[in-house]
């Protein structure tokens, strides 16, 4: 039988392992925090307060595991617990599963629709890609973020958000739909445009 | 083997199965395959929503890489020091328990099957004195 090596870690190394290892990702979290939070003093406060849940108990996270998932969860839980109260929220969770089933609804998208879309997402400056991906709720931007800038599964995913991996894909889906409606808009309101540029739009509810 | 027919709109509706690389959980996996081996719009619509996500996370990417800011930086160190400086002074009580679990079992046959859990539990407490 192996016995296990039982001596336990002291303060000032875990202190050593927990700058070298964690605080390497300040930046990524600060970036997510502004997603999250929309504003640069709520994301600096979202940050510092990770870091110190992240460090008060790092002793429970198991090394060897994905350090930088578990502070995206520290991050995400502080964040829902502690500042999103008092903001209002929109209600998706309720109708979620009934929406992923009517989301079945789907036909081929017209080439000119594909070529619009192109267009946007290769004109449009980052200050506009950050405003469309403030604009779509809450649990939409986050699962975009987490899985297409982080690069996060969508197993993952779920861990982080503690939701489950049915919903993060349902979540991922509507979101990206979302975010890129956005960005077509945007791209026709500047004017960025395919050669059908000078026809009104026909989009419904549409243009004055 | 019967061919069954899926609709388009179903296939489309996968799309986000298969861009994700996660068809496989789809029950109707085979269906869609088959589906997207005869169906060309089907197969372009796929191969554009692959495209659209592949540059909506390039845009994302770029977009999204502030730095932290100094004071931050300064502020989750000197957090930190404040913690250490808590824990210097206290007095840290570790418990540890330690349970193993043996099963062995015989089946019908006299194969012995023996299995060992081994259970670890680490709990840390810090006492801090009050006063300075």
């Amino acid at each position: 039988m192996t016995s296990k090596d039982l001596v336990l870690e002291s303060a000032a190394d875990r202190t050593t392992r927990f700058e070298r290892d964690a605080l390497v990702f300040t930046n990524q979290l600060y970036a997510a925090a502004l997603r999250y939070t929309k504003n640069p003093e709520d994301a600096r406060d979202l940050v510092q307060d990770t870091f110190l849940k992240a460090f008060t108990s790092f002793h429970q996270f198991e090394e060897g595991t994905n350090l930088r998932a578990w502070l995206y969860r520290v991050l995400t839980t502080t964040f829902i617990n502690s500042y999103r109260k008092g903001q209002r929220q929109p209600l998706i969770a309720d109708n979620e599963l009934e929406d992923w089933q009517v989301a079945k609804a789907q036909s081929h998208t017209s080439d000119q629709g594909k070529s619009a879309e192109t267009v946007a997402l290769e004109s449009l400056p980052d200050s506009d890609i950050k405003r469309a991906l403030q604009e779509i709720p809450e649990e939409f931007r986050m699962v975009v973020y987490l899985a297409d800038v982080e690069g996060f599964s969508y197993k993952e995913i779920a861990e982080i958000v503690g939701a489950p991996a049915g919903t993060v894909m349902s979540r991922l889906h509507r979101g990206r739909k979302q975010l890129r409606e956005k960005l077509t808009d945007y791209a026709k309101e500047l004017g960025y445009s395919t050669e059908s540029s000078d026809k009104p739009s026909i989009k419904k509810g549409g243009s004055k | 083997m019967s061919f069954i027919e899926i609709q388009c709109s179903e296939v489309l509706s996968s799309a986000i199965f298969i861009i994700e690389d996660e068809l496989e959980t789809v029950p109707q996996a085979a269906q869609i395959n088959s589906h997207l081996t005869h169906c060309a719009p089907c197969t372009a619509e796929i191969e554009h929503e692959r495209l659209m996500h592949q540059m909506l996370a390039d845009v994302l990417r770029r977009s999204c890489n502030e730095q932290a800011p100094e004071e931050l930086r300064q502020n989750i160190n000197r957090q930190i020091r404040e913690q250490i400086g808590n824990y210097a002074g206290a007095t840290e009580v570790v418990t540890q328990f330690s349970m193993t679990e043996i099963s062995i079992e015989v089946d019908e046959f006299g194969n012995i099957e023996h299995r060992e859990i081994q259970i670890e539990q680490t709990h840390i407490q810090h006492f801090i004195d009050d006063e300075d």
